[in-house]
């Protein structure tokens, strides 16, 4: 139970950090009772007291086992069980990376990078397919959205200035 | 205001290729619009709104509602397929159409959410072309007390929602809640948890932490497991069976009620919809235990619901002139671009537009069945590629459709935090539901509140003298009462069982 | 409206043009595209706006105009798209009210003090309405209620032009009213409609369904003179209450315009108010057409700005 104590001491420290933002909001005759700011802190303070129950519980039901003298907390039938939380969020790195490359390098370029990194990051063999199927992707998603849909997506400030 | 003037008219728009065209082609750039994240249902037809201005003005209209069909059906193909809802209003279908797709069953769950779409459309079609009068007077009975109660009766569904922990539940719906206060306060205009980033002034998107929640979370999931599952599906659309459909029948009249009453009243324009009529078809249903593992019925219901929207909505548009959602708002705006001004005398004036807009309509439903025969196989073939092609085309896919949302970088990064916060929630067992049901009504809760108060001067009367209020606040206290003292006394089973083990 | 949509570039119809007779030769101006930018969306005010009058600019002016919506940020963000662009005349913002509270509640990094106002070209009309079959005739019956029980007004966005002419009302006749903001006129219309509302304020545009179907009646307009298609609707100074509002619409681009575009725009603008078939079709749309030169334009922008301040401050909701 130890995963619901880290998880209530989380949720303590947003709803604080959510208490304290709430000072940022302007005070204004414009408003009504209720105010701006009065949704928010009963928010935060229903969090916090949540957060305090949930810890409680965990404390609770910790001691509770110990004293029967069982495992302290009995491992569950997991799905996540066998997760590999840092390959996870290397994943995500990968979408921030994009993120960052995106205004400099532009669509084209950027998801076709972002393709053939994932399709390697996840394990593709590495053969001819990889590149093949970033080119190919960033060609069809191009078609798509910017050709056919008409919407914007950057050009890239490095690509243009190469270009011109 | 007769549906078509005489059967003459019906044949000639039927059979002038135009109309037919224009209802097929709408509809197809409605669905691929709409399974495209973060392309919403009103963004597509916006994105066509350009072209209408040189077309007849009854085509133009037409296009656009057809655009709309299209785009409320599309969101369920990738909500279903990559756990990506396509449109806000999808979200509640990725629940158990992802789970129908994990168990290899995503041709059935197409296929569900293919008929459901058709009979929610051709529902609400009917409902327009014949009670467009009496309904758009239902509209005005909604008052701010009312949005505010039906707001809360949409919240109470938290409470058989927890999964395992109620606590979890809550907190997730608390966090929720908290994301829908960012941006512009709806009564005093201040800002509010801006902290100086103009993208975050109009709010966070609701399609943005969807995205981050259900489709990032579950790349990211998939990514970390050792275990790993290949979808393999078959590429064959099972169309739902007289059977079935019997079974569905239920779902489906939820769907179409709760849809019928989204479009008429202005908000959340169709996710509140989904989102409630999930909830009672699982209230209502003789196997509420298969909602959440793969219930046929988890799909029809907000896929009916939805599709109903994108007709009845049109109710109060051409009645009063008032669009409910953005997309309607974008339709009003097509309407005005012709010079076509909407209202009552919209149907003597111009008996064409209205006539080829239902035919249309009619069409485009039609052809729904057929266009998505077509396609769906292609797209299951596509999420049978290999795992690490699948990601990387998929994670492509949500940052590229991210991204049009705002024109903005901010959007992308923000949907990654999501994310991580989703992998956590996931990790640490919080449901991810409660939290989407917060964003998606948080807004409507609020602001609609506030407004009574200040209508009322504070006085918490004015909730008690409006009758829809009090009927849905009733409904609201008997929900969280049932669903508490089910839980209570199926956790009082568990533990006798144990202590006579 | 929170959905946002942003770089929908579309083309104005520039080919459609060619058909029409044209009166004299257009200005040779030094762009050959000009895009105009507005905050909102496709098929709202501000986009129906600039399409349409990009349809006849052409006439008058030898470019391509082509619209551009930037969404988000309550317009903080289009503001900031043509602060940032080359002031050549190449790139136009559609100025409204909006841009000026915007600036002042959300203190965005690019405010109006960073565009030049370029022309102001329409006023649009501010209204007072209630529902048709209410017991309320005139403003004073209206006003009346507020004073002998409680007033319930509506106005249709929440810091806004309307909810200023509101708060000025009620504080100019002395009345007791609580002012209720919506998300938009649609919402504040069944809120009227349905009784919940004694009166809404709001841009007599979104009430013309309406109007012409006989639903609602106009009390009283905000702006300085009667609205001409509308001569028998009193304004709110001819009843008593020293209030009246200018809801501007115009044009304005980044800061040091050179002046022979500035003078292309004054003698185009001119011109383009009077083309006959533009005129038929806001006048249908009843927007007023006001026009403000260049010379005049920034300091009407600027003194509309400090009255607006001044208000935000008294309110507190500005610093």
């Amino acid at each position: 139970m130890n995963r619901d104590l880290i998880a209530g001491a989380v949720l303590l420290a947003i709803a604080g950090a959510y208490y304290v933002s709430i000072g940022t909001i302007a005070d204004s005759t414009l408003s009504d009772e209720v105010g701006a700011a009065g949704l928010p802190l009963a928010l935060a303070g229903l969090l916090a007291l949540i957060a305090l129950v949930m810890m409680a519980r965990a404390v609770l039901a910790t001691r509770a086992a110990r004293r029967a003298g069982g495992p302290v907390a009995a491992v569950e039938d997991d799905e996540e069980g066998d997760a590999s939380v840092p390959r996870a969020l290397g994943l995500l790195l990968i979408g921030a990376a994009y993120v960052v490359l995106l205004p400099y390098a532009g669509y084209v370029l950027s998801v076709a990078l972002l393709i053939a990194a994932v399709a390697f990051y996840e394990g593709a063999a590495r053969s001819w397919v990889i590149p093949a199927a970033a080119i190919g992707g960033a060609a069809l998603y191009w078609a798509i959205f910017v050709k056919l849909l008409g919407v914007h997506q950057p050009a890239g400030i490095l690509v243009q200035g190469w270009l011109s | 205001m007769a549906l078509v003037t005489t059967f003459w008219d019906i044949v000639h728009l039927l059979t002038g290729t135009p109309l037919f065209l224009v209802a097929i082609l709408g509809l197809t750039w409605g669905i691929l619009g709409g399974a495209l994240p973060g392309i919403s249902a009103s963004i597509t037809m916006a994105l066509v709104l350009p072209f209408t201005y040189t077309m007849d003005p009854a085509m133009a209209i037409a296009l656009l509602a057809c655009v709309y069909i299209g785009a409320e059906y599309g969101g369920s193909i990738p909500a279903i397929l990559i756990r990506t809802p396509g449109t806000n209003s999808s979200a509640a279908t990725v629940i158990d159409g992802y789970e129908m797709n994990r168990q290899g069953r995503a041709g059935e769950a197409l296929g569900i959410s293919l008929m459901s779409g058709v009979i929610g459309s051709l529902f609400g079609l009917l409902m327009l072309a014949m009670l467009t009068e009496p309904l758009s007077w239902l509209a005005l009975a909604f008052k701010p007390t009312s949005y505010f109660a039906l707001g809360i009766l949409g919240l109470s569904v938290i409470a058989s929602m927890g999964g395992d922990s109620l606590l979890k539940g809550l907190a997730a719906a608390v966090i929720g809640l908290m994301i829908a206060t960012v941006g512009t306060d709806p009564i005093s205009g201040v800002t509010r948890f801006t902290f100086g980033v103009p993208d975050l002034l109009s709010g966070i998107e609701p399609v943005v932490v969807m995205v981050g929640l259900f489709a990032l979370t579950e790349l990211m999931s998939q990514s970390g497991s050792t275990s790993v599952t290949q979808l393999g599906n078959s590429i064959r659309i099972r169309l739902p069976g007289w059977e079935m459909m019997r079974t569905l029948r239920r779902s489906q009249i939820i769907g179409c009620i709760l849809g019928l009453f989204e479009g008429l009243t202005p908000g959340g324009g169709g996710s509140v919809a989904a989102f409630m009529s999930y909830n009672e078809a699982r209230r209502w249903s003789k196997t509420p235990e298969k909602f959440g593992k793969g219930s046929e019925e988890g799909i029809a219901a907000p896929e009916t619901a939805n599709n109903t929207v994108a007709s009845t909505a049109l109710i109060p548009l051409l009645s009063f002139g008032i669009p409910s959602s953005n997309s309607t708002a974008v339709l009003l705006g097509g309407l005005l671009m012709h010079g076509l001004l909407p209202g009552p005398r919209l149907f003597e004036q111009n008996p064409q537009v209205i006539d080829s807009l239902y035919v249309g309509s009619l069409i485009a439903i039609i052809a729904q069945i057929g266009v998505g025969v077509i396609i769906l196989p292609a797209c299951v073939w596509m999420v049978n590629r290999p795992r690490p092609y699948r990601s990387g085309f998929i994670f492509a896919l949500i940052l590229s459709g991210l991204y049009t949302l705002n024109n903005s970088t901010f959007d992308l990064g923000l949907a990654l935090a999501l994310g991580l916060v989703g992998y956590f929630m996931r990790l640490a067992r919080f449901p991810v539901l409660p939290m989407i049901l917060g964003v998606v009504l948080g807004h409507m809760v609020e602001s609609s509140y506030r407004r009574s108060l200040v209508l009322s001067g504070g006085d918490f009367h004015i909730f008690v003298e409006d009758p829809i209020a009090v009927g849905l606040l009733g409904a609201a206290l008997l929900f969280v009462t049932f669903s508490l003292a089910r839980e209570y006394r199926e956790a009082r089973r568990t533990k006798l069982q144990e202590a006579h083990q | 409206m929170r959905k946002t949509l942003t770089g929908l570039i579309a083309a104005a119809m520039t080919a459609a043009l060619g058909t029409f007779a044209l009166h004299a030769e257009p200005l040779a101006y030094p762009q050959k595209v000009v895009t105009l930018v507005t905050h909102s969306s496709p098929g709202g005010g501000s986009d129906v706006f600039l399409r349409e009058l990009s349809k006849y600019l052409g006439k008058y002016i030898a470019a391509t105009f082509v619209v551009e919506n930037v969404q988000g940020g309550s317009g903080a963000k289009a503001v900031a798209r043509v602060a940032a662009a080359p002031a050549d005349g190449s790139v136009f913002y559609a100025t409204t009210p909006t841009y000026i509270y915007t600036s002042l509640l959300s203190k965005p990094s690019a405010t109006y003090k960073d565009l030049e106002p370029l022309v102001n070209m329409f006023a649009d009309s501010e209204v007072i309405y209630t529902r048709a079959d209410g017991p309320y005739k005139t403003l004073k019956d209206v006003i009346d209620k507020a004073k002998s029980e409680r007033g319930r007004w509506g106005a249709s966005n929440p810091a806004s032009l309307e909810r200023q002419a509101a708060e000025q009302l009620k504080r100019a006749a002395g009345v007791n009213a609580a002012i209720v903001t919506h998300e938009g006129g649609g919402d504040m219309m069944l809120n009227v409609l349905n009784g919940t509302l004694d009166i809404g304020i709001g841009e007599i545009q979104e009430l013309r369904s309406q109007i012409e179907a006989g639903k609602v009646r106009l009390l009283a307009t905000f702006n300085p003179q009667r609205i001409p298609e509308k001569p028998d609707v009193p304004t709110v100074k001819e009843s008593g209450y020293d209030v009246s509002l200018v809801k501007f619409r115009g044009l304005a681009g980044p800061k040091g315009l050179p002046d022979d575009v500035t003078k292309v725009w004054d003698t185009a603008v001119k011109a383009v108010l009077e083309d006959p078939e533009y005129k038929k079709r806001y006048t249908e749309e009843v927007l007023v057409a006001n026009f403000i030169p260049h010379a005049e334009y920034p300091a009407f922008i600027t003194n509309f700005a400090d009255t607006t301040e001044a208000f935000l401050k008294e309110t507190g909701a500005v610093k």
